[in-house]
Order: C-alpha cells, then sequence, then structure tokens
C-alpha cells in the first residue's frame, strides 16, 4: 500500500473508532427502561461490545498501518 | 490436602519461581547502566513487550477492583471494557511522535522527553520538575492499591494461614528482591509468565461461573430479579459519567511513566506496532471477563458494602474451590493468576518510581552506576513505605484509588500529547495549567467531590488546565529559536 494511501485508511479507521465510541455509550435510550436480553445480555450492553469488538479490529488495523521508522524525526511540526 | 494447604505450597513454590527469575535475569545484565537496568537494554521483542505491557496494564485493580465495581453498578461497568480499549486508541498520538525521538535521544525516563522538548526555555526544568512530582505521587499511590489487593489475595488463597499483614509483607519483599536483582529484564520475564497464567485462569473461572448460572441469559435475569436497576439502561448521568471515564482512562494511562518506559523498552517501532496491535483486543478477553465476574456475583453474594464488594472475586474463587477436587486446583491456578497480575503490576511501577526519582527529582549529575544503585534504593524505600500504609489503611476502595491516581496523572497529558504536536506549546504556561488541573484535582479529593454532573474533577481540571496551556502559549508567542 503506498505511504498516502496507509495514512489516509489509518485516519478513516481512526474516525470509525470514535464513532463507534460515540454508539457504545447508551445516551440515546430512555433512562430506566426496562431492555430485551440480546444474546444473553441487556440489549444496550450487547450494543456496547459489539462497538467495542469493532473498535478493537479497527485499532488493530490503524496501528499495523503506523509508520514507525526509527531514524524519523518525530519533533513536533 | 485442603485448599488453605495447597494455596501455601503454591505460593512457596511461585515466589521460588520468581527469586530464579530475578537471578538469571542479574545474570543476562550487560551492564550497570540506567538503560539497561530500567528498559531492559531497549531489547525486549514482540511477544515479551506485548506480555509486559498486558501484566502492567491488567492489575490489582482490574482483577479485584473492577469486579467489584461491577457488582456496585451493574451492567454499566461495561464501560471499563471500552476505556480500556481507549487506552490503546490514545496511544496512536504517543507513540509516532515519541519513539522516534526517545531512540535518537536515549530517553530513559518520562521525565527525559519534557527537559529534551522544554528544557531551553524558561520553566522548563520546574515543568519537568513538576511532571515528576505528579507521576510519583500517582505511582505511590498506584503502589500502594497493588499491595493492598496483594494482601487479599495471599490471605484468600491460603484461607487466612497466611494474613493480609505477612501476605503484603512477604510479597512486596519478594518484588524487592527480584526488582533488585534483575531490573525491567527480571520485570519482564516475569510479566510474562504471570499474564500468560491470567489469561487461562480467567478464562476457566468465567466458564464455570456460567456453567453454574445456566448461561448468561440465565445470569442477565437473575441480576435483574434481585437488582432491576443494574440491567435497566443507564441514567443520563451514568452515560456522562462513562464518557468522562473513556476520556480520563484513555488520556490518563498513556501518561502512565511505566508505559511510556516500555515504548522506550521496544527492539524497534515494528515490534510496537505490532504489539499495540493485539493489546487492542485484551479488554475483550480481560476486562469483559471479570465485569462478567463481578455481575455473576450479584445472585450469589447479596448485600455487600461499598468496601466489602472488592472481595468479590475471592469469594467467587473460594465458592469455586469447594465444588470438588478439580476445581479446587483450578481455584488456586486463577488465584496465582490473580496474584501474579497483581505482582507484575507492583513491580512495574516500583521500578518506574525508582527510575524517576533518581533521573527526574535528583537532578545531581551522577554517574551511570550511581544512579541505577540510587533508583534501587528509592524503590526500597517507597515498597516500605506503601507497605506500611496498606497495613494502616484498609478502608479504601481500590476504585476510589485507580480514580485519584488518573485524576493527577491526567494533569501531565498537554505536557506529552500537546507538546509532541504543536511546537508553539510553551513551558511556563504548561506549568501554569498543571498546577490548576492539580489543585482542582487535589481540592476534589479534599472537599469529598468526585464527579460533576457526571464528569470527574480531573477531567475538569484537565480542560482548565489545556485552556491555560494554549490561551498562554498562544499569548508567549513561538520562541526564538527551535527547542531541542
Amino acid at each position: 500500500m503506498a505511504p498516502r494511501t496507509r495514512a489516509r485508511t489509518r485516519s478513516l479507521l481512526l474516525v470509525a473508532i470514535a464513532l463507534l465510541y460515540v454508539f457504545s455509550i447508551p445516551w440515546y435510550r430512555e433512562s430506566g427502561a426496562s431492555p430485551e436480553i440480546w444474546w444473553g445480555l441487556p440489549d444496550w450492553v450487547t450494543v456496547a461490545v459489539l462497538c467495542y469488538a469493532a473498535a478493537a479490529v479497527c485499532n488493530a488495523c490503524a496501528w499495523l498501518l503506523t509508520d514507525m521508522p526509527e531514524e524519523e524525526d518525530g519533533e513536533p511540526r | 490436602m485442603s485448599f488453605d494447604q495447597i494455596g501455601v505450597v503454591a505460593l512457596v513454590i511461585y515466589l521460588l519461581i520468581l527469586v530464579v527469575v530475578a537471578e538469571a535475569a542479574r545474570r543476562a545484565r550487560r551492564e550497570t547502566s540506567p538503560a539497561d537496568h530500567f528498559l531492559a537494554g531497549r531489547e525486549l521483542g514482540v511477544f515479551v513487550i506485548f506480555l509486559t505491557l498486558y501484566a502492567t496494564a491488567y492489575s490489582g485493580n482490574s482483577l479485584l477492583g473492577y469486579p467489584g465495581e461491577a457488582y456496585r453498578r451493574g451492567f454499566s461497568w461495561v464501560m471499563a471494557t471500552g476505556f480500556m480499549m481507549s487506552i490503546i486508541v490514545v496511544f496512536h498520538a504517543l507513540v509516532p511522535k515519541l519513539r522516534p525521538v526517545a531512540v535518537r535521544h536515549g530517553f530513559v525516563t518520562p521525565g527525559d522527553w519534557v527537559r529534551h522538548r522544554f528544557g531551553g526555555e524558561s520553566g522548563g526544568g520546574a515543568l519537568a520538575f513538576g511532571v515528576a512530582v505528579l507521576m510519583t505521587v500517582a505511582l505511590a499511590n498506584f503502589l500502594f492499591a497493588q499491595l493492598k489487593a496483594m494482601g487479599l489475595m495471599a490471605e484468600q488463597v491460603t484461607g487466612g494461614l497466611v494474613s493480609y499483614e505477612l501476605g503484603v509483607l512477604l510479597l512486596a519483599a519478594t518484588i524487592l528482591v527480584y526488582e533488585t536483582l534483575g531490573g525491567m529484564r527480571a520485570v519482564a520475564w516475569t510479566d510474562t509468565a504471570q499474564s500468560l497464567l491470567m489469561l487461562v485462569g480467567l478464562a476457566a473461572l468465567l466458564a464455570w461461573l456460567l456453567g453454574e448460572s445456566g448461561g448468561l441469559s440465565e445470569m442477565t435475569r437473575s441480576i435483574a430479579l434481585q437488582r432491576p436497576e443494574a440491567v435497566a439502561v443507564p441514567s443520563a448521568r451514568e452515560s456522562v459519567n462513562w464518557m468522562s471515564s473513556i476520556l480520563l482512562l484513555g488520556l490518563a494511562s498513556v501518561v502512565y511513566p511505566q508505559a511510556i518506559q516500555r515504548v522506550y523498552a521496544a527492539r524497534s517501532g515494528v515490534v510496537l506496532r505490532r504489539a499495540f496491535a493485539i493489546m487492542t483486543f485484551m479488554p475483550l478477553t480481560t476486562t469483559l471477563v471479570v465485569t462478567l465476574i463481578g455481575l455473576a456475583a450479584i445472585p450469589r453474594f447479596a448485600g455487600l458494602g461499598e468496601v466489602e464488594a472488592d472481595r468479590v472475586m475471592p469469594l467467587l474463587l473460594g465458592a469455586w474451590a469447594e465444588s470438588g477436587p478439580l476445581f479446587t486446583l483450578a481455584a488456586v491456578v486463577v488465584f496465582m493468576g490473580a496474584l501474579a497480575a497483581i505482582m507484575s503490576t507492583a513491580d512495574s511501577v516500583l521500578l518506574s518510581l525508582g527510575s524517576i526519582a533518581a533521573e527526574d527529582l535528583a537532578r545531581r549529575p551522577r554517574s551511570a552506576e550511581e544512579t541505577t544503585r540510587l533508583g534501587k534504593r528509592v524503590a526500597a524505600v517507597a515498597m516500605v513505605a506503601m507497605a506500611v500504609l496498606a497495613l494502616v489503611a484498609r478502608e479504601v476502595t481500590l476504585w476510589g484509588l485507580i480514580e485519584l491516581k488518573m485524576e493527577l496523572l491526567i494533569q501531565c497529558v498537554p505536557a506529552f500529547l500537546l507538546a509532541l504536536h504543536w511546537r508553539g506549546m510553551r513551558a511556563r504556561p504548561a506549568l501554569a495549567g498543571l498546577l490548576l488541573g492539580s489543585v482542582i484535582a487535589v481540592s476534589g479529593v479534599a472537599l469529598g467531590i468526585h464527579r460533576v454532573a457526571g464528569l470527574h474533577l480531573g477531567v475538569i481540571g484537565l480542560g482548565a488546565n489545556l485552556a491555560v496551556v494554549v490561551l498562554g502559549s498562544m499569548r508567549a508567542g513561538p520562541l526564538s529559536r527551535p527547542a531541542g
């Protein structure tokens, strides 16, 4: 993969992770409501776990696309 | 042979193995420099870096504190899986920038970066000192929590044959011996074995608990019957707290001194990025598992108090051990795995504490050998002091200790994350922001206020801290010459 494509894909993955984090929190649900059970867990917990599982996959890919050459100057620009 | 006797034998064998590993690490050392003692000569590979990061991140807090908190708060504690993963996400902002500079300049401690970045300007030395003080306080707090957890575990695994007090003292002495002998090499090697024990043990315990509860759905229904609020959709305040915890833990954990030192200690950048790619899955195999373990305790042990809830894990293991001879042996393995996880965090914390005190707080020029020796002495003093504190201050919850540590540590974030990405950041505003954020966090502790509308005071302090840094740096303008 070309360096620019790698960097762009990595940035997209990081944005996807941020969105998954936003949807993992049940702020859009009615407080105190009794949930249904999905896959053995309250539905809002299942959604959170799925979001975190997807975030883990995106994050692993983002790390594998991270360039970290030892000789590169990492000073702020 | 009873559970208690097997526990004592397992404990003794385990401690002997640790001392043998330490001696092997001492023989493997190449020199007596701080880089060799505190960073294992910067030669750790993917497997060891991953497992040492894992063992360091998952500690007594995770194994005793998190099940306890899941028991207290119910299913909303799934947030812990999110905030533990957020640490590996936030590392994207730190590692790719910090690692190359650290390698080029031979950094050993986090303070080396702060001095490198701000050393040339007025207030730079004070900022490095302030960061070192905050890190030392946070590490001492962390060490105290680990010692407390070790005492609880030792007492439980031996059925009281080894008391809490004796457990704290015995295990603290063992850590001190192997850390002093073998430094980071011994810590990383023991972490590797400890994390494998922890992974296997937790998976086995969860499988047993689910089997006993009649499956995950049955367990959830039992919790809903006993404590409906533990299953219901969380309140708006709890959702804010969820977000605040992700920010607090995600940001504060990346400036853990022991994590930063592992970034320095890796053999190469490729090793680091592969280790982080694997690490990102560990909250699903560990934090989620301990959360479910804590939840499974709700129908089993009704009405545990605030502090008692931290004993949920040992209580479950005790119940498991009574189910049959094979389970007794399995429970001892899990106990040792949990103890191993706690000790592996304590040893990493102690090593970092010694290096920061020797390199960042005591700035008098010394030879490499003298610096290493001073680090070892400071570690010994810190261990004794925290062990004494763990014996007298038992009425503190483990989660309470984590929050306090994070609220202080998060104030160091601008000096790392912002300073790495913004050349215009200046030392004096950074120092003023650090002080303001710390005062807000400490005032909250002193007044007994931990959160405002669900937001941690440390996060509010960080907001004020960042505002001062950004506005102050813009007002001061860029340095006339490039830093470093």
